[in-house]
């Protein structure tokens, strides 16, 4: 049964980013497979009102104030007139929000509720339970997705996490995947030729990430010199800017790598590949990743890849594509050299890669999935079969999975937040419920336009179904 | 047999097909199951509270998951091999449980599966807890105790002044005396732990591992101790901002600069700058009375420095008595207060020995107790009281903590008697204030002296009966912490 979808994040194009992709990617391909998908996010510069994306892909930029990297100011309720115009316009069914940091996408999911639809959040990130800003964004979390009906992480450290921080009942939470476009990342030469290693051939080495502190930047630059001081015949290619690069340059000018090490800059995300294929070995030092999206475009460009065995990074690939190290200088120096050693003795077969990654992760295969859980959600799938029941498992079924729209069942789950959260979620609630009831007194639903949906384009199946009906039709008074 | 389509009464819990590519050639690989053989699953299948999926189905989903969880990863077939269909049917009753943690495997397990083996299996709680013990919070509160009590007695010395029942002059003449007695007894210290630390450094030169087992020395950080051929002028308890010889001269050049509080603080804790030092430095142990000449000279620097501020603090004096003549009263009560709060709470309450274990929030706590006792002294009737409260501020915020940190160094059993004798006077001294007489003095030490103990001892059990509480939850989503040896730098 086709849906009607609303993405909502404050990350969206022309912002670059792993976010703004997925949802991008996810949209298009949601839409391929006959739902109908909006975005809303917020105005961005030059970029207000509605705008028609490929395959009719509609998104509406909301003006609001941005405080900070692209994050509007979280008032709980100001959001609520335009996006309840929006939704209903649209005639949405689901609202589907990403991001935790997005407060766009809390508002959203919290006057979603309220109006009575469906929710999913998609969690992209990890965060710690120690430093004050994690606090904060757990209790926000936590007030969003009391209420929420499903969520989606991008892997199963992310879902550990997610589940942690928002006390979720695990089998509300979904992991899904990002995958990557397999055509933008294909290795340079044919695969079916496999090319073969000399001892002395030289071996580039890339790395492409932002240059900050949780990258890894430190280790990338303590492990550089010792690589190139044991390996003579590497190169590395570096693309990224940050904070770090400085640390970075300094390093190359004191230990005089100037010539063996190139430093590129910061590379738009359709130059990536252009990067990637000059080198052999990836090389990802981050010390935390709920992902590692970047991992599986090296892969899907045949590189080698070596990366810190750190959050959600051992899941994305399987052992043959990749060394794991520690997050420490030493282990990382050999698990490079580790690499290099299994390159030069020819017994990775990286020419297979791009084949292979193609098979593991691919949009069509996100959107397939997400569709399930819109149709649990939405009760065409019974919540039997969607929570399922295993043997040997204490998760005892029938808990509230399947959330009812009723205030009063919202208001309990709400109470349950916290001491002094609970009841401030409560007077939230209450209050968006009130402004809910006078917008319909003061805004009528029958004065809002419904939207005219884009012309849906057919799949295969039912053009094949139209072709033979017409040509039954132009044969019928023939024969 | 049923079709493998036609849909089963009750949807199979597993069979949840996520993989696009295989279908096809599962479909094509699919043997006829065999309806009327029990599955080991079906022992406990049957005790499912609801009806067990049709035999079929079920067994096409095993199926599906036999051949499509294939770990390994190959290109897939474009035909299925039989060989590995007939292993797969070995296999596939074990593969069942074979759920992985992992995300480029299609696994025919829905995606909200959650396994109870591995869920959370890396979550730490606590791991690095240390458990507080009881006497030993007890004796590290004392440090806040003198401090507060040395700023209650502060705060009761101004407000004999302003009523009038002490004379300022007098104030500051026992103050001044007590600084300098404190004076005489932190340069005995120093005195005796340089010579100690040159004995140190000498059987360190010899070879000995310098493991002398002094008191002194066993309080001294090992690698201090290391570094001291460097700098062997240089106090090692020390607790000011100069730890390393090159740091000095730019540290002394802004003190001086500056108004007389941190000069002054500064300034007998700071050690003779110079080429006295470096040289000792060299050869550490032939000069003992080159060190002993250089000590009469930081005396003697320290003495000007004292009178240097000493003529700073009378000339500003006058100044300061108008300073805030415009203000209210109240607005300086209130302003005071929350200064000597700010001076309370963010007072460097460490015991300095970390190297750089300092200094933003140890200035910043003089500095707000600098401004309260200006802003208070400027409520006071003539200069030679301004003067007299000014010059017993320096005393009590600038130098005597200086000298509590080294007593608490030097002699515990000082210490003790230190905090015991301040809560005595602190006592007294707000007894007198708020009453007035003797006896409310006596009463006021007595009733301080009690309360300040069960505040230690209730604060002390509070906070350990609050660890129960402590729950750090640590994971896999953590940021790790790098580990690098810097080797480059």
């Amino acid at each position: 049964m086709p849906y009607n979808i609303a993405m909502v994040s404050d990350f969206f194009f022309p912002q670059p980013g792993g976010i703004e992709s997925h949802i991008y990617q996810l949209s298009t391909k949601l839409i391929d497979r006959g739902h109908k998908v909006i975005i809303i996010t917020h105005a961005y510069k030059g970029r207000t009102g509605v705008r028609y994306l490929t395959n009719g892909l509609k998104v509406y930029h909301v003006p609001f104030f941005v405080i900070y990297r692209e994050t509007t100011m979280p008032t709980v309720f100001s959001f609520f007139p335009i996006f309840r115009n929006i939704v209903i316009r649209e005639q949405i069914q689901i609202v589907h929000g990403h991001a935790s940091l997005s407060s766009f996408c809390h508002e959203a999911i919290l006057h979603a509720r309220t109006m009575g639809i469906r929710t999913v959040f998609t969690d992209h990130s990890l965060f710690g339970f120690a430093d004050a800003a994690s606090i904060l964004t757990n209790k926000l979390l936590k007030f969003i997705l009391s209420d929420v009906d499903h969520v989606i992480c991008v892997s199963h450290t992310c879902k550990e996490n997610t589940v942690l921080r928002a006390s979720l009942d695990p089998l509300m939470v979904s992991v899904i995947p990002n995958a990557v476009v397999a055509e933008n990342f294909h290795p340079s030469e044919p695969p079916s030729v496999p090319r073969n290693m000399g001892p002395t051939d030289i071996i580039t080495i890339v790395v492409i990430s932002r240059l900050f502190y949780n990258k890894g930047t430190d280790l990338l630059i303590a492990a550089i010199p010792r690589i190139l001081a044991s390996h003579p015949n590497v190169r590395f290619i570096i693309a990224g800017n940050g904070p770090k690069a400085i640390d970075l340059e300094q390093m190359l000018e004191r230990n005089v790598l100037q010539d063996k090490v190139e430093m590129l800059g910061s590379v738009r995300h359709e130059e990536v590949r252009d990067v990637m294929v000059r080198g052999h070995i990836y090389l990802h030092p981050s010390l935390t990743e709920a992902f590692g999206t970047v991992l599986v475009e090296a892969a899907s460009c045949g590189l080698y890849v070596v990366c810190t065995r750190v959050g959600g990074i051992p899941e994305v690939l399987p052992q043959h594509m990749t060394t794991f190290a520690k997050p420490e200088e030493d282990d990382l120096v050999l698990a490079t050299g580790k690499a290099i050693a299994a390159l030069r003795s020819n017994k990775v077969r990286t020419d297979r890669f791009h084949d292979q990654v193609k098979m593991m992760y691919s949009w069509t295969d996100v959107a397939h999935r997400t569709e399930r859980v819109y149709n649990g959600i939405s009760g065409d799938i019974s919540p039997e079969e969607f929570y399922g029941y295993y043997p040997g498992q204490d998760w005892e079924a029938g808990r509230d999975r399947v959330r009812s729209f009723a205030l009063i069942d919202r208001l309990k789950r709400y109470y349950g937040c916290g001491v002094w959260a609970g009841k401030l979620f409560c007077l939230c609630v209450v209050i968006d419920f009130l402004l809910y009831v006078f917008l319909e007194m003061w805004f009528p639903r029958a004065n809002i336009d419904m939207a005219r949906s884009w012309p849906r384009k057919l799949n295969q199946k039912e053009n094949n179904r139209l072709a033979i009906a017409s040509k039954n039709d132009r044969l019928g008074p023939a024969s | 047999m049923p079709l493998p389509d036609s849909p089963p009464p009750l949807p199979p819990p597993v069979p949840v097909e996520t993989h696009p590519y295989r279908t096809v050639g599962i479909k094509s690989s699919a043997d006829p199951p065999d309806p009327t053989r029990l599955a080991p699953e079906d022992a406990y299948y049957s005790a499912l509270p609801r009806a067990r999926p049709t035999s079929a189905s079920y067994d096409d989903s095993l199926r599906v998951l036999s051949s499509n969880s294939v770990a390994a990863l190959r290109p897939p077939p474009a035909v299925p091999g039989v060989g590995r269909k007939l292993r797969g049917s070995s296999r596939r009753r074990r593969r069942k449980g074979a759920w992985k943690k992992l995300l480029w495997v299609k696994q025919s397990y829905p995606d909200n599966y959650t396994d109870t083996e591995t869920f959370l299996d890396h979550l730490q709680r606590n791991p690095r807890v240390r458990p507080y013990d009881f006497w030993p919070l007890v004796s590290d509160s004392t440090v806040i105790v003198q401090h507060v009590s040395s700023v209650a007695i502060f705060v009761c010395c101004f407000v004999g002044i302003v009523q009038g029942r002490v004379s300022p002059v007098s104030v500051v003449c026992w103050g001044s005396v007590g600084t300098a007695l404190g004076w005489i007894f932190w340069d005995s210290w120093i005195l005796g732990e340089h010579a100690e630390n040159a004995h140190v450094a000498e059987r360190a030169l010899e070879g000995d591992d310098g493991s002398s087992s002094s008191s002194m020395t066993s309080s001294v950080d090992p690698s201090l101790r290391a570094s001291q051929k460097e700098n062997q002028m240089h106090g090692l308890g020390l607790t000011m901002a100069q730890g390393e010889t090159s740091e000095r001269e730019p540290a002394r050049r802004n003190s001086t600069g500056y108004v007389g509080d941190t000069d002054n603080a500064q300034e007998p804790a700071s050690p003779v700058p110079g080429p006295t030092g470096a040289v000792s430095g060299v050869s550490p142990n032939a000069d003992l009375s080159s060190m002993f000449s250089s000590r009469n000279r930081q005396r003697l620097s320290t003495v000007k420095s004292a009178f240097l501020i000493y003529f700073a603090l009378l000339g500003l004096s006058p100044i300061l008595k108008s300073l805030t003549k415009s203000t209210a009263s109240d607005s300086i009560w209130a302003l005071s207060c929350w200064l000597l709060i700010m001076n309370i709470f963010s007072f460097d309450y460490g015991s300095g020995e970390g190297a750089g274990a300092t200094k933003f929030p140890a200035s910043l706590s003089t500095n707000a107790a600098v401004m309260a006792s200006t802003v208070l002294a400027s409520r006071l009737p003539s200069t030679t009281h301004v003067f007299s409260l000014m010059l017993f501020s320096m005393e009590v915020f600038g130098l005597f903590p200086i000298f509590r940190r080294q007593l608490r160094h030097v002699s515990w059993t000082g210490h003790v008697l230190l905090t015991l004798a301040l809560v005595i006077v602190a006592g007294g001294a707000v007894g007198i204030t708020l009453r007035g007489g003797w006896a409310a003095a006596v009463v006021g030490s007595i009733l301080g002296s009690i309360l300040t103990a069960l505040g230690m001892g209730g604060c002390s059990w509070w906070l350990i009966s609050l660890q129960k509480y402590k729950n750090v939850v640590t994971g896999p989503w953590d940021p790790a912490r790098p580990i690098i040896r810097r080797r480059w730098d």
